[in-house]
Parts: C-alpha cells; structure tokens; sequence
C-alpha cells in the first residue's frame, strides 16, 4: 500500500508568512503521511492548524491519528492548540514516547496549554489524547507500518523517525545538526567538495528510503554563522542521503531568513553536488501544500 | 466617461475630501470586477501548443478525453490525467493515478496547490500556471 506524504508546514523556527515565502510556505514543521486509513503526524508546528481544518473537511467519520513529534521546542508543536480534531469527541490521538514509559511528549505538549500560555486547558480538549510509547527498542508496528526513532543531535535533544511498509520507507529527520556527527568535523572547512563521512548507524537508518525529509536549513554560508544551533547544511544531507543510497531527498526546516529564491539556490547547490558525484539522488525543496506519493 | 464616475457615497468619502483640498471633484473609479482576472493554464509544449485556457470552473479535468475541460490529444496523457480544483484564490492539481504521472517543477507530485509561475507536465505536455487576481 502506497505512503501518501503531505507538507503543511516546512519553515524552521518561526512563522514566516508573506510574499518572500509565497511558494515553499511560512508554516512551521508539519508533515501528514498516510498508509490507507492509518495517518501520522510528524511534528505539530504551525502547518497543524491547517492539516486540522482538512482532515475535518474530507472525514466526518471518527479519527485516529498517531503523533511522532521530533521535540518539543516551539516550531514543532505551536499549532497543536489550534489542531481542531482534538475537540471533537470521538476522535482519537497517540502521542509517541520514543522509549518504554515516556511521557515526555505528552506532558510538555500539556504544558503549552496551560492559561498562562493559552486559554483552553489540555484536560478541556473532547478528543482523547493518550500518551503511548515505541518500546524498550524504539520500534512498533502500528497498523502494519513499522516505525522507529534514532536520537540526533540538537540542543535538548530531537529525534528521526522511519516508517517502513511493503517495501516502502519514508524517513523523517528534521533538527539535526549533522556536521557535528560528521567523522571528520573539520574536513568541510579544509576541502568542501569532499565527500563527508556520516555516522554509520545513522546512514543505516536511512538506508534506502524513498524519501527522505531532512532538516536542510543553512547553505554552506550560513552554517558557518549558525554552527552550533542545531540545525543541518543542506550539502552534508545530500551526503547522508547518496552514502544511505536514498531514492528521493525533501530538504526541509527551510531557514526563516531564506526567501523563495533563497530556497532556490540552496536547491541548486545541492543539486550540483548531487551530479559532481554521479549520484541518481534526487533532491528538492519540500514545499508547503505539495503531495507526494509513495508506491 | 467608461470606468469613470462620480464619488458620492460613503466608501468615496476619503476620495471626496482629497478633491475638495485638490479641487478636482471628479476622480476614475474603476469597478472591482475589472480588476480580476481568472487563473490561466498556459500550455507552452505539447500538442496545439501554445495556448491559453482561462479556469472558471471550481473543477476542471486535463487529459486525451474528448470530454475533457483541456483537452490534450496525445497517448503520452491518461484520459483523465489530472484534476485541477479551486480553493483558497487557487487551484489545487491533483493526479488521477495517471499512467505517466504528474510533475511540479520537475518534482513528480501526487497534488499540489499551484503558485503562480509553477511548471505542469503532464506526458509531453506542459503548462505554465499564472494566478488569477
């Protein structure tokens, strides 16, 4: 059965509405992806009002829905407040702990809506929102799709998830600093056309994907202002997807800073590395209301 | 005078004290529906290439059928390729599971909510969309 993979929000950071985000969006991360009837949710960001107010348009029926949240800094779960589906009884929704008995997700994803930071209790929503795990292993089957999670580097802590079914996988991984897992940190600096070498059991977890999504936030120039932030060059995951043999790469988490031809350009970087390698990787900007699907 | 009228009412009231401090009591009001404009597909590669068609329609089929709303005579297209529906000042392109798929400024795409300038290939065809007003 084949993923559908939707872009409700792609921005990293902050909300960047207006004409310089026209085309790949202002909304922060949000990405839907369905397996027949089972949809994931991954990340909560600002996109998630919107995927509400369309779920509730095509669906009358009763809806689950299973949340994988990256972490909980403000882009990723600002739009659950306003996630309509949540204050319909009999829906239902799982939030993700990424370990036996972690309820991190869903106590911090409560917090935000506490009256201090928002008028409408947590413990007010009619939809059931239980909190639920992927095990000692960070890995469960739900509804026939695998899912599991691998820790990455960021300030606090984030995670990535691979969704695999009938031979298909879908890989998300957004807020990740990878230059700083790389083998060698300084070789980008010494020689930016080398290959860079990623952690193996990193590649590994991507390893073959059809798509990947991948925080891609910074050009090569900006990374050198905004190392240590947290967030990935674009052209070190065009190396993680070419050495996981990745078929399709979605930078996504796209800098608040960068106008659509910013976006552009970083694409066209990518791009080219992508062919000094002669690699088949196919790389574009994730753009905020773009469908893909996966069979 | 064509699209030129006299300000009177209360929404030119802003417009009617400006001509009282110019002292010209007459200014051009141009009627809102002329300033809109439909969305357009431009067809710029393909058969009958080029061409222009206006989207009125809140739903409109692409394809090789005869009965199609763009019709595009060729075995490179599904009879029923894409589906393009309107939404939000927009219009969202879906692919009906087309043979040779749908693609989005060179992205193969499932849908898409179109943004003016966007590239649609659809077989050997393809089509500029500009946004209407």
């Amino acid at each position: 059965m084949a993923f559908f993979v939707r872009f409700w929000g792609t921005r990293g950071s902050i909300p960047t509405p207006g004409r310089s985000s026209y085309r790949y969006g202002g909304n922060t991360s949000c990405v839907e992806i369905r397996n027949g009837e089972t949809l994931f949710i991954c990340d909560g960001g600002t996109g998630l009002r919107e995927l509400g107010q369309d779920l509730i348009r095509r669906q009358s029926a009763p809806l689950t829905g299973h949340f994988l949240f990256s972490h909980m800094h403000w882009d990723h779960i600002q739009g659950f407040p306003f996630f309509a589906p949540a204050y319909r009884p009999d829906n239902t929704f799982y939030i993700y702990g990424t370990s036996a008995g972690d309820k991190r997700f869903h106590s911090l994803l409560s917090g935000q809506m506490r009256s201090s930071y928002f008028p409408v209790d947590f413990s007010e929503l009619n939809a059931h929102v239980a909190s639920t795990d992927l095990g000692d292993s960070g890995a469960r089957l739900i509804d026939g799709v695998l899912v599991r999670c691998f820790e990455q580097r960021h300030p606090g802590g984030s995670y990535a998830y691979s969704l695999e079914k009938d031979g298909r996988k879908v890989v998300y991984a957004t807020d990740n600093e990878l230059d700083l897992t790389l083998e060698d940190i300084e070789l980008p600096k010494r020689d930016p056309a080398a290959p860079r070498l990623l952690p193996s059991r990193f590649v590994e977890f991507c390893r073959g994907a059809d798509l990947l999504i991948a925080d891609g936030q910074y050009t090569d120039g900006e990374y050198l202002l905004y190392a240590g932030w947290g967030h990935a060059r674009a052209t070190t995951v065009v190396d993680l997807a070419m050495q996981a043999g990745v078929k399709q790469l979605a930078i996504y988490h796209h800098d608040p800073m960068q106008s659509d031809r910013d976006v552009e350009l970083k694409i066209e970087v990518c791009r080219q590395r992508v062919a000094r390698f002669g690699s088949p990787l196919f790389v574009f900007a994730a753009r905020e209301g773009v469908e893909l699907k996966l069979d | 005078m064509s699209g030129v009228g006299r300000v009177g009412d209360t929404t030119g009231q802003m417009f009617k004290d400006i001509g009282a401090l110019t002292g010209e009591n007459e200014i051009p009001v141009i009627p809102v529906q002329d300033l809109s404009r439909p969305c357009v597909l431009q067809q710029v590669r393909g058969p009958q290439a080029p061409q222009l068609f206006e989207l009125v329609k809140d739903v409109l089929i692409v394809g090789r059928a005869e009965d199609a709303d763009i019709r595009v005579p060729s075995t490179s297209l599904s009879r029923r390729h894409l589906r393009l529906e309107r939404g939000q000042g927009t219009y969202r392109a879906i692919d009906l599971d087309s043979a040779n798929g749908l693609y989005l400024n060179e992205v193969r795409v499932h849908s898409a909510v179109l943004r003016d300038g966007d590239n649609l290939q659809l077989g050997n065809a393809v089509f500029l969309f500009h946004e209407g007003k």
